[in-house]
């Protein structure tokens, strides 16, 4: 109880932003404690006005503008810009749809989640300013066939907006919960009557461009942030993130002047941290030590070669060992590939082994020693060769264990463990 | 591994270069062969394309090699010669 009081008293409500107290969705499926309700449409309407309209060209080409001033690049983990997106989208007569991608595929994202529960509006209204804006006819919500919260949400939403807007429909399309089903191109592709599975582009091929150009997938909180910028908001100021804490998964609004220190310290005030995971599954480990005064601002991780993807804090207490941890998220991601490109298939399995090879302790030594080189190969081998970059996501993750972890692979070949509980185990 | 493999890359200064869709890929093997100076393979079979540019005797190893694949993975992509 005292840790949810702390967490109120943490967040200060802010006028711009989205969020106004932290969330916290308990266990695997995740039940949210909050105090806040969803926002309904009187009360959306009260705070924000009427929704823009975005239809006429001096509109379009104004919002677009505004998206390219304020810098909004996708949410969804890959940060391509927004305005550069929908000026491509406008100018194609080959873009019908545009997607609102609530399905969160990576297991420690909440941040769509609880902007769906809770600010339904927001997103529904970018959806509709990214439709006009573009010229689209049909516009689509993604989620995940099993997250319920969200979909009775947007269901709710939609039936309020039914009879008070006068907009184009909105569906709700549901994908099979995995890893990739939120992937942008398998998106589009299911949209378009195939499987949710991501697909290889050629540049060759009019028709696979055309297709692939066909649907225009945004990220919901990329979304609500458009919606706020439409409103004449600020928008780009702060970022959604979900930490990862040993219940559940907090998700919090961060002003991007914060460091990954101040996020941490808010959801577990004091506790030890030896490493964070920073951008999710797919993501970089970083020592705490330099990752506790990194900045929450996407291009001061881009200069450094890394990322943060869809928002992601994983911070890994003291006790517990990093490659155990590694080498759990390594044989995840190597089951949810799609199974379509060989070098994911394989490759990724080679590196859960690996990283399992050497997260083991008191096994055959001089095998493990080879794991070391191997891996770094294997890494090598791997990145960049999968029609998507699931690939590219494990490889790094594998290979920023190995570095941040380094003193615990020489204690794991020696025989030992630092940390108490090196047979981690599930975790939360 | 000198140069990190990567099958998407275009290769620097080449004014066409080979790829792979790694999806309709099957890892049968037949481009390696036709193509020994372009693709080598991954640990599983795998083509992986070198960084070099595709031209002379490349070209045509190139050529050869998209016609070879049994499952039309292999392609050139940019201003061909």
């Amino acid at each position: 109880m005292t840790a949810q009081l702390r967490l109120v008293e943490a967040a200060e409500p802010d006028e711009d932003g989205l969020l106004p107290q932290p969330v916290h969705y308990f266990g695997e499926s995740g039940t949210a404690l909050t105090e806040l309700q969803p926002q309904s449409l009187a009360a959306h309407r009260r705070r924000f006005g009427p929704r823009p309209r975005c239809a006429s060209p001096a509109a379009a080409s104004g919002l677009i503008d505004r998206l390219a001033e304020a810098a909004l690049c996708g949410r969804g983990g890959a940060h391509f810009p927004t305005a550069v997106k929908w000026r491509t989208a406008r100018s194609s007569d080959a873009t019908q749809t545009v997607a609102a991608n609530g399905a969160e595929g990576e297991p420690l994202s909440r941040k769509d989640t609880a902007l769906l529960e809770l600010r339904p509006h927001l997103v529904l209204d970018g959806l509709v300013c990214a439709a006009e804006t573009i010229g689209a006819h049909r516009a689509v919500v993604w989620l995940h066939q099993d997250n319920h919260v969200a979909r009775v949400a947007v269901a709710r939403a939609l039936a309020e907006r039914q009879f008070h807007e006068r907009e184009l429909p909105i569906d709700i399309k549901v994908a099979p919960t995995g890893y990739l089903s939120g992937e942008s191109s398998a998106v589009a592709n299911a949209i378009l009557g195939g499987p949710a599975v991501p697909t290889f582009r050629r540049p060759a091929s009019a028709s696979g461009a055309a297709s692939h150009r066909a649907v225009l997938v945004q990220n919901v909180e990329t979304l609500a942030r458009a919606a706020l910028l439409a409103y004449g908001g600020l928008g780009t100021t702060t970022s959604l993130l979900s930490v990862a804490v040993p219940t559940g998964i907090v998700v919090l609004e961060m002003s991007s002047a914060s460091t990954v220190g101040d996020a941490v310290r808010a959801v577990l005030g004091g506790a030890r941290t030896h490493a964070v995971l920073v951008g999710g599954y797919g993501g970089s480990w970083l020592p705490w030590h330099r990752a506790s005064d990194m900045a929450l601002h996407e291009p001061a991780w881009q200069v450094r070669g890394m990322s943060m993807g869809a928002g992601i804090l994983h911070p890994l207490s003291s006790d517990r060992c990093g490659l155990a941890r590694a080498a759990e998220i390594a044989a995840y991601l190597a089951g949810q590939s799609a199974r379509q490109c060989g070098p994911c298939v394989f490759g990724l399995a080679a590196i859960a082994d690996a990283l399992q090879a050497l997260a083991d302790v008191g096994r055959n030594r001089r095998r493990r020693y080879r794991q070391v080189s191997d891996l770094a190969e294997l890494v090598a081998i791997v990145t960049g060769r999968g029609a998507c970059h699931h690939p590219d996501g494990a490889a790094r993750m594998a290979a920023t264990a190995l570095e941040t972890f380094a003193p615990d692979v020489q204690a794991h070949l020696r025989g030992g463990c630092r940390h108490s509980t090196y047979r981690s185990g599930r975790h939360g | 591994m000198a140069n990190p493999p990567r099958g998407r890359t275009r290769a620097k200064g080449a004014r066409a270069s080979l790829r792979v869709d790694p999806i309709a890929c099957d890892g049968v093997g037949i481009c390696s062969h036709v193509a020994p100076d372009l693709i080598t393979t991954d640990p599983w079979g795998y083509p992986v394309i070198r960084a070099v540019p595709v031209s002379g005797r490349r070209a045509s190893q190139a050529r050869a090699a998209v016609r070879a694949c049994p499952h039309r993975a292999l392609f050139l992509s940019g201003k061909q010669e």
